[in-house]
Parts: C-alpha cells; structure tokens; sequence
C-alpha cells in the first residue's frame, strides 16, 4: 500500500515540483524498499538523459514563408474591409435610381449595355485599344507572379504544387519566382513539388541566376529522383561547367547505384 | 519584464491586429518546432506543421479564449495539425526509419561520438513510444508546460497525466535498455 502511495508522487520527482516533506518520504521509503528504489532510479536515468538531445533550429525558409503569409493574410483582410463600403454606396444613391419593377430593371440593363458598347466602340476609334490590352496583359501578368510567389510559399504541398505550375506560364518570370522555385528546389520537403520545381527551372534555364542555381543543387540534394532529373538537365543543357559537380557527386559513397550510372553516363556526354 | 504576454499578444491579433502574430511566432516557431520534429523526426515536415499551426491560428483566431494560457491552446492547434498530418499521410512510414535522415546531421563541435550514438538510439526509443504517451512526454519533459496545463490540453485530470508521464518515461527506459543491447552506460 505504502509502494503505491509513493510511486504516484514520482512523476512531480521528476520534474523537481515536490515539497520538501513529500521529497523527503520518498527518500525514507526507498531507503528501504528495493524495488521502489529501483524504479525511480530507472525513471530518474532516462529522463536526465532525455537532455542530451539537441535542441535544432528550423531553416531560415520557415520565418520567410511565415512573413509572406502573414501579408497575404493581413492584404486580404484590408480588401475586405473596403468591401462594405462599395455596399454602403449602393445602399445609398443606386437605390434612388434603381427601379423597382422588374420591367423596367431589364430594361434600364439593356439600355446600360448599349451605352456601355457605344462607348467601347468610341473608345476603339481612339486607336487606345492596342496600348490598353498591352496594359492589361502586364496587369495580369504581374498579378499571376504575384500570385505564384504566394502559392509557393503555402504549407500545403498542393498549393506549392499549383504555385510551381503557374510558374511554368510565365513568359518572364521575375526574380522572386526564380529564387522560391530554387528555395523549392533545394528545400522543399515534398519530393514531387521538388521535382516540379526542376521541370519548371528547365524552362528558364537560359537565366544566369537559374542556371548557376542548378549546378550548385545538384550537391545538396539526397534523392535518387531528383538527382537523376537533374543530371538529365545538365546532359540537356549542354552544361559543361556540371562536369565538376558531377564528379564530385560519383566520389559520394553513399550514392545511390543507379544514379552513379547516370552521373558518369552525364559526364561523357558532356566531355564529348 | 516590460514585455506584451501572450495571452495580451493574441487578444490584439484576435482583435484585427494580425501584425502582432509576428512576435507570437517569434516566440514560439523554434520549440513548437522541435515538438514537432520530436513526434515526426522529419525536418520538413516539421517545418511545415509549424506554418499550418500559425496559419490556424490567424484562421480560428476569433475563437480564442483567453482563459487558458496562449500555449496551451497553441499546443492544441498544434496537436489537431499533427493528427491531420497523419491522417493525410497516405503511406505510414514508421518513425524510426525516418529518423535516419535526421541523425546523419552534422555533429556539433562538443558532440562525441558516444553522445551521438545516445542521441540516435534515444530517437529511436522514442519514435517507438505510442503517439499519445509521447506527446505527454515531450509536452513535458521539454515544452515545458505543467502536468495542470496538459491535462487541460487532454482534457483530462491531472492524475491521468501524471500516470502518462510514469508510464510513458517508464516504457521509453525499457525500449532504450533494449536497444542500446542491454548495455546501458
């Protein structure tokens, strides 16, 4: 009876939240209980040594990626907020000359259609319509970068993914892009959203920035998948620079076998 | 100590001032970090359900209470993530082969060899724990929180964590014991 009272108070041992009356019953009963003993030097030994494993620190993408969804977040919130007031406005002076009759609703539509087209048609004889569909093409490109950056920067694999495929219609892809789809690339967790990011890096690989990136992953990455797709970009590129960071990859030891293979196939039909 | 508390931290970014959330993840981003990395051993992953528990927090911010400490309802958000992890996962690889990975770190400069091997093998042990008694233990043993704040994470009584946390250290001993070849330094 006496063993069960005592073990319950082990747990708060452990964590040095005892009083010293406590602490001291404990100390009298294992002086003569042997099995009670025992246990709590066993409990004792293992939880201090629970101490030694390290405490690690994440990688510096986690504090940007928490940033870029922070303002995503907080930028949705303030369109938000303008939201109601386009409300209000129409609560106000659109109530007054909007009728009531579902006649003359339609009616006031169509007429507003007309107007609407009559004034594209003018606005079309200015000769304005080339320099504004140029206009609204960069909008829109600048909105889909905008866009990718953030999807890139999701937790959620699948958005990284839709943000890695969005990147793959860019004509120019700005600096941004290039440098989260190498952050991708180089830490990404998910292999296949790693391996979307080379695909869609081949694309610009014509980019100085892209390029060197590549050659500098190849050492960094540890998956057999993507080493291979990235050999294959390198023999596709016609990079010979990679020769270098090919070698040193086949001096790896723990390298896997059939990307080995590969990597010395690379480098022939890079040196010839 | 002139510094916001937490719970005042999360009152404002409940209220609209979602900047705030900044110094919260400041705070918190590297244990909530290594409670992670000790229930996945997987560094991405971590990394990961880190960002997803901030992400719920500014989600489900207006339904934060500030009778309980902010991190215990933070290790509660975390918890849900973690269990939603696991179930999205579609093929279980077991812990300890994932740990692999993560023990081929590099060593620091004061790490021996023998320490090393302790590290790893104490890895191992723990990724062999049951998942529920080993959020007990690390929730304790190095998130610092008080068998009081996890009971009310568990929503159970303190008694019922208590005996978690002798069970739980008790078995890891033994799973330790027997992997380090019943030599135990």
């Amino acid at each position: 009876m006496k063993c069960k009272h005592i073990k319950v108070k082990f747990p708060d041992f452990l964590i040095g939240e005892l009083e010293d009356i406590s602490k001291k019953e404990i100390q009298e009963h294992v002086s003569t209980c042997f099995s009670c003993r025992e246990e709590l030097e066993s409990l004792s030994e293992i939880w201090t040594k629970l101490g030694v494993l390290p405490q690690e620190q994440p990688s510096d993408s986690l504090r940007s990626r928490f940033y870029g969804m922070l303002n995503a977040y907080k930028q949705g919130l303030e369109q938000e907020k303008v939201k109601p007031r386009v409300h209000k406005l129409r609560g106000g002076w659109l109530t007054h000359w909007w009728p009531r009759q579902p006649v003359f609703q339609v009616t006031f539509s169509l007429a507003l259609l007309l107007v609407g087209l009559t004034a594209g048609y003018l606005l079309n004889l200015n000769g304005k319509k080339v320099y504004e569909v140029a206009s609204l093409r960069q909008e829109v490109q600048g909105m889909r970068q905008t866009l990718a950056v953030s999807l890139l920067e999701q937790s959620s694999p699948t958005e990284r993914l839709r943000g890695v495929g969005l990147s793959y219609r860019m004509e120019k892809p700005n600096k941004k892009i290039i440098q989260s789809l190498l952050d991708i690339l180089n830490n990404d967790s998910n292999v296949n959203v790693r391996l979307a990011a080379v695909d869609a890096l081949y694309l610009f690989h014509e980019n100085p920035t892209v390029k060197e990136g590549l050659i500098q992953s190849l050492s960094r990455q540890t998956s057999p998948l993507i080493q291979v797709s990235l050999i294959d970009l390198m023999v596709n590129m016609r990079e010979r620079r990679a020769i270098e960071s090919l070698k040193e990859l086949i001096q790896d030891e723990k390298l896997n076998p059939d990307v080995k293979n590969h990597a010395e196939q690379g480098i022939q039909q890079l040196t010839y | 100590m002139n510094s916001t508390t937490d719970n005042q931290l999360m009152e404002e970014v409940k209220e609209g001032k979602v900047e705030r959330l900044a110094i919260l993840f400041e705070r918190h981003q590297v244990p909530l970090y290594n409670f992670f990395l000790r229930l996945t051993g997987n560094r991405g992953t971590s990394e990961d359900l880190v960002q997803d528990v901030f992400f719920r927090i500014l989600k489900y911010r207006s339904t934060y209470r500030g009778e309980s400490k902010f991190t215990v309802w933070m290790y509660q958000i975390a918890r849900n993530a973690h269990i939603d992890h696991l179930r999205k996962r579609k093929e279980e690889i077991p812990l300890e082969e994932q740990w692999d990975e993560a023990s081929s770190r590099e060593p620091g400069p004061s790490e021996s060899v023998e320490q090393l091997q302790d590290i790893a093998l104490l890895q191992q042990a723990l990724a062999k724990l049951p998942l529920k008694k080993r959020e007990v233990l690390v929730l304790s043993r190095f998130q610092n929180l008080k068998y009081k704040e996890i009971a009310e994470l568990f929503d159970c009584h303190i008694g019922t964590v208590k005996a978690h946390v002798h069970r739980a250290t008790k078995e890891l001993g033994k799973i330790y014991f027997e992997l380090s070849g019943g030599m135990v330094s």
